[in-house]
């Protein structure tokens, strides 16, 4: 009888918490299903001393995309007005994609942006982070939404696929936030509008979005802005890439050459006193050949030995010229102090003064390797092991011979 | 307490595991990496030797006590009566205190990451009133319900555990050498604190019937205790880094924030919150349940449940005055806490035991 009382009471207690209709609830931030707008993607620029916050909401097909704006003095206000008051519905923030944010604003205050990201319970972290040029993020992202293709949807294209298109990479904030907080600086992608010519349907929106590079980012803001070569070469020592597509001049031949497979070692060099004099970066880059401009045999060995040669030639290049901005700029972009930490982690804490200091006049020596797997030649098809293991000894050499 | 009221050694260990689990999970991995940076990772590793060693120290104090007896009669056999019930009513009074900070720690949790509108007042009496209700009965059956939860909650986080691990970097955990040494076992000692936590359940030990000659093995809570410390920590260094880690109040829950299972599961932190809320309610229980025992040894009543009530109306009234606001409880959890804590369970309680030891009380 008394259980069942104490069951009683507990259970009338737990009725009068629902939120039903009486507002007697413990869920301080319930929100009703219908009067929900899902955000997917959130832009922020600057306005005079003021930041304006843009989000756009279109997550079903069904219904039309909807933008709020909203302007205040710092972006966790204009975000707080906009998902109470946004045309009488809640904004919600929980499943935002990607965060667009204005050059002007990431030079005066992205870390108000990312310390916002990092303090709403809201918002994720792994919420991509992109830095738009030539223009501002509203202006872009609003340029992209057409009727049949919403803006977020571009725009999560764009994320997903950059790295794959070897365009880019788009680094989430909590790559940023933590890269911030470990060693100072992070790399941020950026972005810009262009009018999109090649208009394929008319439901498309009037821009297109296209890589702008990367941003080096530090405690203060933008330190500086890396051009195609250089951001080719800070992926791929940070093993940033999934694959690219390389055109490549070989004799009168240009040959396209699929990347599919990076690796990257980079060590340390010091000297016997122990001084930090240097560092080699060795790559390893396997490809493949999808396409042939001109006439060529491309099952020859020397002639994809010669592709081979260019091929790393291009992307020793490509990491010199990241190499040489870091030291240019006195900034570690490219994680160098990480990978001589994790090989020699005593002789770094035992060198003289700080990597920091060491930088710029470090002696950086890149290799480049590469690797061609397959030609897609339908007269050269892969080997298998077993054709390997079958072919006689006497052929494989009459046929080296007649390569050479 | 009664006769009818008996619990297994297993179950009471199960119990410690689940209650001690409560505040492993919120002091880590923030803790650790305070005192020791980025090799926190491997500080679970020897905080398991020492909560071992701990262990088995407290067990040789006390595994010759009568069947019936807990830790308050051995202090008060060991002691005198009057030294006795005096350090006990220490004991009583600092563990209601603990299970306010508890309570409060609870819905300030809940406040900082989910409810950030809400006010703690409503978590921090809806939990004592549900421990208060829960510890006025009998310790079978907090031990049985331990003991069902148990698993669910170990397969949760496992789940969550191993969801969050594709994120993680092992570049982010690296470099560790043999000159860390000193900065893991300083990253030892807020989890050793919770392991000491074990002390408190020796209150409890009166419950437990023991068939003769069979030791307790201690082994496998230790080690699963300390195997989550070390899969917490690995998988928010691993993906925050330290230095991000350190920053935040709640790195895990950041961590779990962030899981995505091939895109279809998201926003898991549902059932995070759930592990927080049933591990403190349990871990409130039993706290409020060592509280009654002890008053009840002092008193000399026959039930512990009539001490239950009062105890969680102290406790509300600590909960409520030990801090204005969150930064303010940041520091009683950071220092004053965990320092008292060490104080109480690794010289106060087992020098009384000690003493009972070696004027053969038991």
């Amino acid at each position: 009888m008394k259980r069942a009382a104490a069951i009683m009471l507990a259970l009338s207690l737990a009725l009068g918490l629902n939120g039903c209709g009486s507002g007697l609830t413990i869920f301080s931030n319930y929100r009703r299903l219908e009067n929900i707008e899902l955000v997917r993607t959130v832009t922020a620029d600057a306005e005079g001393g003021d930041i304006t916050a843009t989000v756009y909401s279109d997550a079903g097909k069904e219904s039309d995309p909807r933008m709020y704006q909203r302007t205040a003095s710092s972006i966790g206000v204009a975000l707080g007005e906009l998902q109470l008051m946004a045309l009488g519905r809640v904004a919600l923030l929980s499943h935002t994609e990607n965060m667009l944010i204005g050059e002007e604003l990431a030079a005066e205050s992205l870390g108000e942006c990312l310390d916002y990201v990092e303090r709403y319970s809201e918002m994720r972290l792994d919420t991509g982070l992109m830095i738009v040029r030539e223009g501002t993020a509203r202006e872009l992202v609003s340029g992209l939404s057409g009727p049949d293709a919403p803006s977020s949807d571009v725009i999560k294209g764009f994320a997903d696929n950059i790295s794959r298109a070897g365009q880019g990479y788009v680094f989430s904030c909590r790559e940023i936030i933590a890269s911030l907080c470990e060693n100072g600086y992070a790399l941020a992608m950026c972005v810009a509008g262009e009018k999109a010519e090649d208009k394929l349907f008319e439901s498309r929106g009037e821009l297109d979005i296209r890589p702008r590079g990367l941003a080096v980012l530090t405690a203060e803001g933008i330190s500086g802005f890396l051009d195609d070569e250089e951001t080719t070469g800070a992926l791929l020592v940070l093993s940033k890439y999934r694959s690219k597509d390389m055109d490549i001049p070989v004799g009168d031949t240009v040959v396209t050459l699929d990347l599919d497979g990076f690796e990257t070692q980079v060590r340390p060099v010091f000297d016997r006193e122990g001084a930090l004099r240097g560092m080699k970066i060795k790559l390893h880059v396997s490809a493949n050949i999808i396409n042939l401009s001109g006439t060529a045999e491309v099952s020859r060995r020397d002639y994809r030995e010669r592709a081979q040669d260019e091929l790393s030639r291009e992307l020793r290049e490509a990491i010199e010229a990241a190499v040489g901005r870091s030291q240019e700029m006195g900034i570690d972009f490219l994680d160098l102090r990480g990978f001589a930490a994790r090989a020699e982690p005593i002789k770094l804490q035992d060198m003289p003064g700080s990597f920091e200091e060491a930088l710029p006049d470090l002696e950086v020596e890149v290799t480049a390797e590469s690797s061609i797997r397959r030609t897609y030649d339908i007269m050269d098809p892969p080997q298998t092991a077993k054709d390997k293991e079958v072919k006689n000894p006497w052929e494989n050499l009459i046929e080296s011979l007649r390569d050479s | 307490m009664g006769k009818s009221d008996r619990v297994t050694e297993r179950q009471l260990r199960v119990l410690t595991f689940l209650c001690l689990l409560s505040p492993m999970i919120r002091i880590l991995p923030s803790a650790a990496v305070m005192f020791a940076g980025l090799p926190a990772w491997i500080s679970p590793v020897p905080a398991f030797l020492l909560g071992l060693l701990y262990v088995k120290t407290l067990n040789l104090l006390t595994g010759s006590a009568p069947e019936g007896q807990g830790a308050a009669g051995m202090c008060v056999s060991a002691l005198g009566p009057v030294a006795g019930r005096v350090f006990c009513i220490v004991c009583g009074l600092w563990l209601t205190f603990y299970a306010g900070f508890v309570a409060r720690s609870a819905a300030e949790r809940l406040l900082a990451t989910v409810y950030p509108n809400g006010t703690n007042a409503v978590f921090i009496v809806a939990l004592l009133l549900g421990a208060a209700f829960t510890a006025s009965g009998m310790a079978k059956t907090l031990s049985r319900a331990a003991e069902v939860l148990m698993p669910i909650i170990l397969g949760v986080a496992v789940l969550v555990i191993l969801s969050a691990a594709p994120e993680m970097s092992v570049d982010r955990l690296l470099p560790v050498t043999y000159r860390d040494c000193a900065r893991v076992l300083y990253g030892a000692a807020p989890i050793f604190d919770v392991l000491t936590g074990f002390c408190y359940f020796l209150f409890l030990r009166g419950f437990v019937s023991r068939p003769r000659g069979i030791r307790p093995n201690h082994f496998p809570w230790l080690a699963a205790l300390s195997l989550m410390a070390f899969a917490i920590t690995v998988v928010t260094l691993g993906t925050l880094g330290d230095s991000l880690a350190e920053t935040m109040d709640n790195a895990f829950f950041m961590v779990v924030r962030n899981i995505s299972v091939f895109g279809l599961v998201e926003r898991v932190e549902a059932v995070v919150v759930a592990i927080w809320i049933v591990t403190d309610f349990i871990f409130l229980s039993a706290l409020l349940m060592i509280v009654g025992e002890i008053w009840r040894t002092v008193t000399g009543a026959t039930r512990h449940a009539v001490f239950s009530v009062p105890t969680a109306v102290l406790s509300g009234a600590a909960a409520f005055l030990i801090a204005g606001n969150a930064f303010e409880l940041q520091k009683w959890s950071d220092f004053i806490i965990p320092i008292t804590n060490i104080v109480f369970t690794v010289v106060l309680i087992p020098a009384a035991l000690a003493v009972g030891k070696i004027r053969k009380k038991y």
